[in-house]
């Protein structure tokens, strides 16, 4: 009799949890199965997106397929001390430290959100991270023949179907990093990248630097995921040299077991 | 059958949470992220500020001695899509906090998003998950 009892509430519990288990995974498929059916509109990237990556120390590609670098690149890489990486110390010299900009396109990697706010002639992105914004031309121009450098180059962009938003960019200055791991480029620097809102909730995001003078070969980023978030409104997380300086003296330097002054 | 599809069931979910901390994994060569530890302590001060808001609260140490530990969080826009604001941890509550200590073994973590929580005396919890 005690024996079936045992065997009676082991089956109960059993089936609970069972049951429970089951629900939780119909629920997460139900919600899946919902948000991949939403279709994407079309030719519109509008919204608050999540880079689905890591935190912040990523560059275009794993270091394990980075292309080999020129001498000149070779050159400015030994000379870099990041701190994120195999190459990683404390402390470093990661332009970033100073509240010099990351740039494009290493502001795309961070773990703040962006908002994408579309014209009829531009793509507007705005980022958390530095409180940078950066203009996409959708209007058919080209991109200018000389740019003058700056820290997000000149963007030019047109779709291809109705899901991909295709932009060209160059122009840039070669003071940015290519993320935290310390990879250089120069002024030559063009980068492709490939927005593809394959629904409602999710852009794939593909990016190809060509770089000759840095790069024997085109550095060709992993296939990347961006999640929409709804109701989201993007912060402010611009690089104010006091909040910097503050934050080193009493956070940084501590603990590397410097003194707090 | 239900028993190896309970084990299926927890597996799948073990994975998803594995990959989602992965995917959410915030490096810091600063950090010993293999270890993180929990301390509990009164607050003196709370740093609600860009590049990352801080904590730094009294702990009483083994032999009874108090040491000042500092505490790095998230940035602002985190924490506030978190459900934090400037005056969710204010000078004098009683709290405890997993965080990854420096490996210089100065009192000084990173409470972050892979393992970071705090945790107040009445039970309510305030995490930093990337969002």
């Amino acid at each position: 009799m005690s024996g079936r009892r045992i065997s009676l509430t082991l089956r109960v519990a059993v089936l609970l949890a069972l049951t429970s288990a089951v629900s939780t995974i119909a629920i997460a498929q139900e919600r899946a199965a919902k948000d991949a059916a939403a279709p994407a509109p079309k030719r519109d990237i509008s919204g608050v997106w999540l880079y689905q990556g890591g935190g912040g120390q990523e560059g275009i590609a794993p270091d394990k397929d980075m292309p080999p670098m020129t001498p000149w690149a070779q050159a400015r890489f030994d000379a870099e001390r990041p701190g994120y990486g195999p190459r990683a110390i404390p402390g470093g010299n990661d332009p970033i430290l100073q509240c010099d900009p990351a740039g494009f396109p290493r502001y795309l990697f961070f773990p703040q959100p962006y908002e994408f706010v579309q014209t009829s002639d531009r793509v507007i992105q705005f980022f958390e991270r530095e409180h940078a914004w950066r203009p996409i031309w959708i209007d058919a121009r080209s991109l200018p023949k000389d740019p003058d450098p700056t820290w997000s180059g000149y963007a030019i962009g047109h779709w291809e179907g109705d899901y991909t938003l295709v932009v060209e960019s160059a122009g840039f200055n070669d003071k940015t990093w290519l993320g935290a791991t310390g990879y250089p480029h120069s002024e030559d620097m063009r980068v492709t990248e490939r927005y593809q809102r394959v629904d409602r909730n999710t852009i794939l995001y593909k990016i190809r630097v060509d770089d000759p003078k840095a790069y024997m070969r085109p550095i060709i980023g992993p296939e990347r995921m961006m999640k929409l978030r709804p109701g989201v409104e993007i912060a402010e997380l611009p690089c104010v040299w006091s909040e910097e300086n503050s934050f080193t003296k009493r956070i940084r330097e501590p603990a590397l077991g410097k003194p707090n002054k | 059958m239900k028993p190896k599809l309970t084990t299926s069931a927890a597996l799948i979910v073990m994975l998803l949470v594995t990959c989602s901390s992965m995917l959410a994994h915030h490096g810091n060569v600063a950090y010993d992220e293999q270890h993180p530890i929990t301390i509990a302590g009164n607050v003196t001060e709370f740093v609600w500020s860009n590049p990352h808001c801080q904590i730094y609260l009294d702990v009483k140490n083994d032999k009874g001695d108090v040491v000042a530990w500092s505490v790095e969080s998230q940035s602002p826009g985190i924490l506030h899509r978190n459900g934090w604001t400037r005056d969710s941890i204010k000078p004098g509550d009683h709290i405890t906090v997993t965080l990854v200590p420096a490996k210089s073994g100065a009192p000084v973590g990173f409470a972050g998003e892979k393992t970071g929580k705090v945790v107040f005396d009445d039970g309510h919890i305030l995490r930093m998950d990337l969002r």
